[in-house]
């Protein structure tokens, strides 16, 4: 096998010489663990003849939430009107940002957090969504 | 040995070898490198956040997701549904319904309609309150088609500087498609709108877990009754001529043409005829602008108390370069096509022009194919990066009320209104 590759080596050589070309890298063929993930596909529903217009239920996908102090709270009361994705989906805020954010959601939404609650989600927010240090 | 049997000889190429520098390419090319050579990079995920800086990318930074009559669309928030549509969904002037963008407010979203029991309500200030069920909609009215664009108020969010919360949009919250319905109108006259009544009130199914009267319960949206974007508006119960998707308010939704789509009510279930303003939080308080050209201000004069605010209207003129998009080099000398789109709520967009130099010198772009002033113009242009670089692609659109888009950026604290001219940077590479 070597000797033939020896052998048409010149010849190929010679004639890319003559076509002055440059010979781009050609690469091929490698592969890796799929990093990216993979999502699967939604299987058909069976659906009835009837007035019943229905579709699967929403998925809600693993939210990666920064673990510390508050995390359960956050959990807990938040989680009550909306998924914590609404707080990863934010790019990092100001600490009086996310004040106002927690203040919003107990007085004009009427979210009626207790008082030490309210605190605690604040902190967190505070500690690991902000300009200065968040991380995820 | 003759000539031939010198050159076909391998200490023959070997001299030839030491002239020409460019022997180890060809020994790679030949040689066991191809094969061997180094591993790439493995593909890697995109940040999973942008900030404090604007977003840089086209579209916002989530995963995919796969929901309901949906293909993969760019996850903002699951519980209530907010998906983007991934940028190549907007080579054509009509958006798939599959790909079309979503954005709830409250977290209960119907997962199903039993059309038996469904009603469309008209009442409040008026003669005679009405129900229609969905057959007496697409029978008993003039059914009428109109293409417009949806594009959510926030759409580009995360590009202001400094970021304000919200959802991080990048440009894909938006989508035009082929609405078919009843007119707004017609529905109200079968109703009759009472003397002294100010507002029409639109009400679907979507309801949240917060207390009743507050915005975290109900999600409401008015018109002014002396609004003339009132006779253009249509009850739709066709998207591109399928149902509408659930998550895109099956059964009908409300098509306001020109205006944000905050006003395209989802599952419009309730048309309420208001004898006083609205004083709801998503009419009073939520979706408004700065009352400025171009809605823009600075977090100063809003701290200070200095801006007056007034509920966002239509959309300001836009245009998107959709192809090509940056994943891929551009070999030198070859004449591409430059893709995209252009829409206005002032009226149809009537001139787009593209730049190679970041915007210093422009050139027309060719439109496509009219769908009504209201819908995605596609344009095209021919385009060819002569000598490799990076080329700072751009697109503005004018519409036909002489608005063109400008190049400073906007900000007010709801994030809403961006329209500044795109960017988009190419790079070419040697082509031998």
């Amino acid at each position: 096998m070597k000797n033939r590759t020896l052998a048409i080596f010149p010849v190929v050589y010679i004639v890319a010489m003559a076509a002055g070309v440059v010979y781009a890298e050609f690469k091929k063929g490698y592969y890796s663990p799929a990093e990216l993930g993979s999502l699967r596909q939604a299987a058909p529903i069976q659906l009835l003849p009837d007035a019943n217009y229905q579709v699967s239920a929403y998925p809600v996908p693993a939210v990666d939430l920064a673990p510390g102090e508050g995390l359960q709270d956050v959990q807990i009361y938040c989680n009550t009107c909306h998924g914590p994705r609404y707080i990863t989906m934010q790019p990092p805020l100001p600490a009086t940002t996310w004040e106002a954010e927690v203040e919003k959601m107990n007085k004009t939404f009427g979210a009626a957090i207790p008082e030490d609650n309210t605190k605690r989600i604040t902190l967190y927010l505070e500690a690991h969504y902000t300009t200065d240090n968040r991380k995820q | 040995m003759n000539v031939t049997e010198r050159c076909l000889s391998r200490r023959g190429v070997l001299k030839i070898l030491g002239v020409a520098s460019s022997g180890i390419a060809a020994t790679r090319w030949l040689g066991p490198d191809v094969t061997m050579a180094q591993e790439p990079a493995r593909g890697k995920a995109i940040e999973t956040f942008t900030g404090p800086g604007a977003n840089p990318h086209w579209n916002s930074v989530g995963p995919y997701v796969t929901e309901p009559q949906k293909v993969p669309l760019i996850l903002l928030t699951d519980r209530p549904v907010q998906l983007e549509t991934p940028r190549h969904y907007f080579r054509t002037a009509f958006t798939p319904n599959e790909a079309f963008y979503v954005r709830w407010h409250l977290e209960g979203i119907p997962n199903a309609v039993d059309l038996k029991d469904w009603k469309l309500q008209i009442e409040g200030n008026v003669n005679k309150p009405v129900a229609l069920s969905l057959p007496e909609l697409m029978q008993k009215f003039k059914a009428v088609s109109l293409a417009a664009v949806n594009q959510c108020s926030g759409n580009s969010r995360s590009r202001l500087q400094p970021r304000v919360p919200g959802g991080q949009w990048g440009n894909g919250a938006m989508g035009n498609a082929m609405w078919t319905g009843v007119r707004l109108r017609e529905l109200l006259d079968r109703a009759g709108v009472k003397s002294g009544s100010l507002m029409v009130q639109f009400q679907g199914l979507e309801t949240g877990a917060g207390p009743a009267g507050l915005g975290s319960n109900r999600f409401l949206k008015s018109l002014d009754l002396g609004n003339p974007v009132l006779d253009e508006c249509i009850v739709a119960y066709l998207m591109n001529g399928e149902p509408l998707p659930m998550l895109n308010g099956f059964p009908v939704r409300l098509v306001v043409p020109g205006y944000f789509s905050t006003y395209w009510t989802k599952c419009l279930t309730w048309i309420r005829v208001l004898s006083a303003a609205d004083e709801n939080f998503w009419v009073k308080t939520a979706y408004r602008v700065p009352d400025t050209p171009r809605g823009n201000t600075a977090p100063e004069d809003v701290k200070a108390g200095k801006v007056k605010m007034v509920p966002i209207g239509r959309l300001p003129v836009r245009s998107f370069l959709i192809t090509p998009d940056g994943a891929s080099k551009i070999p030198a000398g070859m004449n591409v096509t430059l893709r995209g789109i252009a829409f206005s709520g002032f009226g149809g967009v009537n001139r787009v022009e593209v730049s190679d130099d970041g915007g210093k010198s422009w050139m027309a772009a060719k439109l496509g194919e009219d769908h009504g002033a209201y819908s995605f113009r596609t344009w095209e242009a021919a385009w060819t990066g002569k000598s490799p670089g990076r080329y700072s692609l751009a697109v503005r659109a004018t519409d036909e009320k002489g608005n063109t888009q400008p190049d400073e950026p906007v900000w007010n604290p709801g994030g809403y209104l961006w329209n500044r001219i795109e960017r988009q940077e190419i790079a070419v590479g040697n082509a031998s």
